[in-house]
């Protein structure tokens, strides 16, 4: 195992980012606020000191606008990477992002290309109101030409941001500004990648598989530690890109613990989630002893008040509840 | 195995007439057939010879399963043969693909895909088993516990324990676990004396006797009538003193021609009667409506020999008010005999209307019975006994008989329960009337 240094989120984000435009003079960042200000979160801390205007761009509050003109970079050889304060805000750029940046390979017969990284904030739980507390995985993973990447901690933040920047496909990177702040230990070193559709088993367990992305993975620990008190033993997947899925990684999972619940931040209908759910139907029917459960946000935009936000959300009372029925032992 | 009542699930064959290789024709009885209700003949419908019979004595299948296969002149053997094997898969106790596995009751049972797949690989009886899910679903550990009961683990499983690894750490680690693998080589079916879930008390020993579909079947209707139907008994004393000299004055007169009438038969004669002025004692609750029979239809109550596990079957002996009591006593009769012999055909226990059970021949003074659905009423007879009776105000020695009449109290209301047994009464002791 190489060395490691404790780093927040944030900084193994802009580490990987750094890292990359030092390696590679195409890399650039855009974005509202990246610059000057060091990013809105402060995601972007001292880039522009590093690699200067013409590498880190501050735009107007144009999303459409500078999405667009990124897309474009990118189909003529540079490897944007553009933040979105809010991914909620990606909605006012559904056009470019959605309707071109995905299919341009396809549409130009492979002729252009869209090497671009999309990334932002993503989800609820700051009490940012139903139109900023978006978690546009919901939305975004019914398109294909899309990779879409979900951390949980910062040593996979760091990792897969450099995949994401390396990669030659469209990929939207959702953080969450709940995690920014958290610590954890990251390998030092320039080339230390996680692939995409390599999911992780973060806890073994024999009775009932959680899979998960990003914030709700560490619910489900929390979940596992309670659940391990009454008996039941949890085995918790975290899958890191919902595109590509490693559905095997939870088809193996679930050949040995016969129960499924996932957990995803989206809402349920035709979500991540729903999608899970029927491909482990398909391919492991003969293996579960329940049906897959699922925990979602509640089927409603969601709310500003506190208490209630956290009754929206995934929570780790909700999985416990979830495991217990899964598990017959509610 | 062919549909041989409306309400057949499975049946068990009793006994094969044929052997392989034997020729059969068209119409011939091949196979006794042991239904929910009754046993029954099975013809063939073909001509040919019996090229393989599949399912063997004793077994209980589900309709539609090919017991027996039939060459037919002309067929080669080759084709059938391809048969034989695919048929022979169908009599399995689990079937996975037909997904059809029925308890005892002949409910389907509900098993999670995981059990059924264990209970598959390591032979466990599902239908023996009961379920800890939603809605009675045997789960996984249903499977495990039997499995567990009868000293074996299952090959396919893993005991190892959850090991929790650090959240912060980064490299993918390995997800295979270290699996522990048992292999089981008692393929044997959970036998019922390890069955989990049983009764046991200690010191009291046991043992356990395989039931028979018509016990199930008892059992299963009975309690259905004793839950979803309001009973209530009404009971009254008849003076049988006239039936009694009637009855020796026939039964003497009678005696050439091999005739001995019981007293039961002029019950079942006087019940009929009693139906013409007393139609809703004849009917039976439909739910939304009351169905008004236009036949009388009286089912007499044949007990089956104890040592041969008992067992209870209503005969119908059909439309009784228009059968004199000579009729109703050889019909009685002989459907008895039929009855603890042969077993009775559809026909024998079809479309009673009423029922009449009578323990007067044990000395039984007084009990009451279970209607029988859809019947709205049943007459438990006791016996007729010499009593000291009152008679114009002197103490005198006379026949008596207690019956007591079970009710449907959604078709019957107690009024009209008296009047009928008031008139039954009348009939009963002035006999004579139940000769015209």
């Amino acid at each position: 195992m190489s060395a490691t240094q404790e780093l927040e989120f944030r900084d193994a984000i802009r580490d990987a980012m750094s890292e990359e435009m030092r390696r590679d003079k195409r890399v650039m960042l855009i974005g509202e606020e990246v610059a000057e200000y060091n990013g809105a979160y402060k995601v972007s801390r001292g880039m522009l000191d590093e690699f200067g205007p013409r590498r880190v761009i501050d735009t107007p509050i144009s999303e459409s606008g500078f999405a667009g003109m990124a897309i474009g970079a990118a189909m003529l050889g540079l490897r944007p990477v553009v933040e979105f304060m809010s991914w909620s805000f990606s909605l006012v750029a559904a056009d470019p992002i959605l309707n071109n940046a995905p299919k341009m390979l396809f549409m130009s017969g492979g002729q252009f290309g869209c090497p671009i990284v999309f990334r932002g904030n993503d989800g609820a739980g700051g009490q940012l109101g139903s139109t900023h507390s978006w978690s546009v995985e919901g939305l975004f993973s019914n398109v294909p030409g899309i990779k879409i990447v979900i951390p949980s901690t910062p040593a996979d933040a760091k990792g897969l941001m450099k995949t994401a920047i390396r990669d030659d496909d469209p990929v939207f990177f959702l953080e969450s500004e709940r995690m920014l702040g958290m610590k954890g230990d990251v390998p030092v070193g320039e080339d230390v990648l996680v692939k995409f559709g390599q999911a992780l088993i973060r806890r073994e367990g024999a009775d009932c598989t959680l899979a998960s992305w990003g914030r709700p993975v560490h619910f489900c620990m929390e979940a596992a530690q309670e659940l391990a008190k009454e008996g039941i033993s949890c085995e918790v997947i975290d899958l890191r890109t919902i595109r590509p899925l490693d559905i095997g990684c939870i088809e193996r999972s679930v050949r040995k613990t016969s129960n499924l619940v996932i957990v995803d931040q989206s809402w349920s209908f035709g979500s991540p989630g729903s999608e899970v759910a029927a491909q482990i139907h398909q391919r492991c029917f003969d293996d579960l002893d329940n049906h897959v459960h699922r925990v979602h946000a509640e089927d409603v935009p969601a709310p500003y008040a506190y208490n209630l936000e956290q009754e929206y959300l995934p929570n780790t009372r909700k999985i416990c509840e979830a495991v217990r029925s899964a598990t017959y032992n509610s | 195995m062919p549909r041989l009542s409306d309400t057949m699930e499975s049946g068990t064959i009793v006994r094969w007439n044929v052997k392989e290789g034997d020729a059969v024709k068209s119409g011939m009885v091949v196979a006794d057939i042991e239904t929910d209700k009754a046993t029954m003949e099975m013809p063939v419908f073909d001509d040919g010879k019996i090229l393989k019979l599949l399912v063997p004595a004793g077994q209980q299948v589900k309709v539609g399963t090919q017991i027996a296969l039939i060459l037919e002149d002309g067929e080669s053997l080759d084709g059938a043969q391809t048969e034989t094997h695919s048929g022979a898969q169908n009599v399995e106790p689990i079937d996975a693909q037909a997904g059809e596995i029925l308890q005892s009751n002949g409910a389907r049972v509900r098993v999670s895909p995981v059990a059924r797949r264990i209970a598959e690989q390591e032979r466990v009886d599902l239908a023996s088993l009961q379920g800890s899910g939603p809605g009675g679903r045997i789960i996984k550990r249903d499977v495990m516990n039997a499995l567990e009961n009868r000293g074996a683990t299952p090959a396919s499983q893993t005991t190892e324990s959850a090991r929790a690894s650090s959240m912060s750490s980064s490299a993918p680690q390995s997800s295979t676990p270290a699996h522990v693998t048992v292999s089981s080589s008692l393929a044997v079916p959970v036998t019922p004396t390890h069955r989990a879930g049983g009764l046991v008390v200690a010191g009291l020993q046991s043992t356990e006797v395989a039931v028979s579909s018509m016990r199930q079947i008892i059992a299963k209707r009975l309690v259905e009538s004793k839950t979803t139907i309001p009973h209530y008994q009404v009971s009254m004393k008849f003076e049988l003193d006239r039936l009694m000299a009637l009855r020796e004055q026939l039964n003497s007169e009678l005696a050439g021609m091999g005739i001995k009438l019981s007293v039961n038969d002029f019950i079942v004669r006087g019940c009929a009667l009693s139906m013409a002025k007393h139609p809703y004692v004849n009917a039976s609750w439909a739910g939304e409506k009351i169905l008004m029979h236009q036949q009388v239809n009286v089912g007499v109550a044949v007990a089956l020999d104890e040592e041969k596990g008992g067992g209870l079957l209503v005969a119908v002996i059909r439309d009784v008010d228009r059968k004199s009591l000579r009729v109703i006593s050889s019909e009685t009769k002989a459907l008895s005999e039929k009855a603890r012999t042969r077993g009775l055909s559809m026909e024998d226990i079809s479309d009673s209307t009423f029922t009449v059970s009578n323990l007067g021949m044990f000395g039984v003074e007084h009990f009451t019975a279970i209607i029988n659905p859809p019947n709205s009423a049943i007459l438990a007879c006791g016996a007729a006994l010499k009593q000291p009776v009152v008679r114009d105000d002197q103490l005198t020695i006379g026949y008596e008989m207690t019956v007591t009449l079970s009710l449907d109290h959604r078709v019957i209301d107690g009024a009209m329960a008296a009047r009928w047994l008031n008139t039954l009464k009348r009939l009963l002791e002035n006999p004579a009337t139940l000769l015209v």
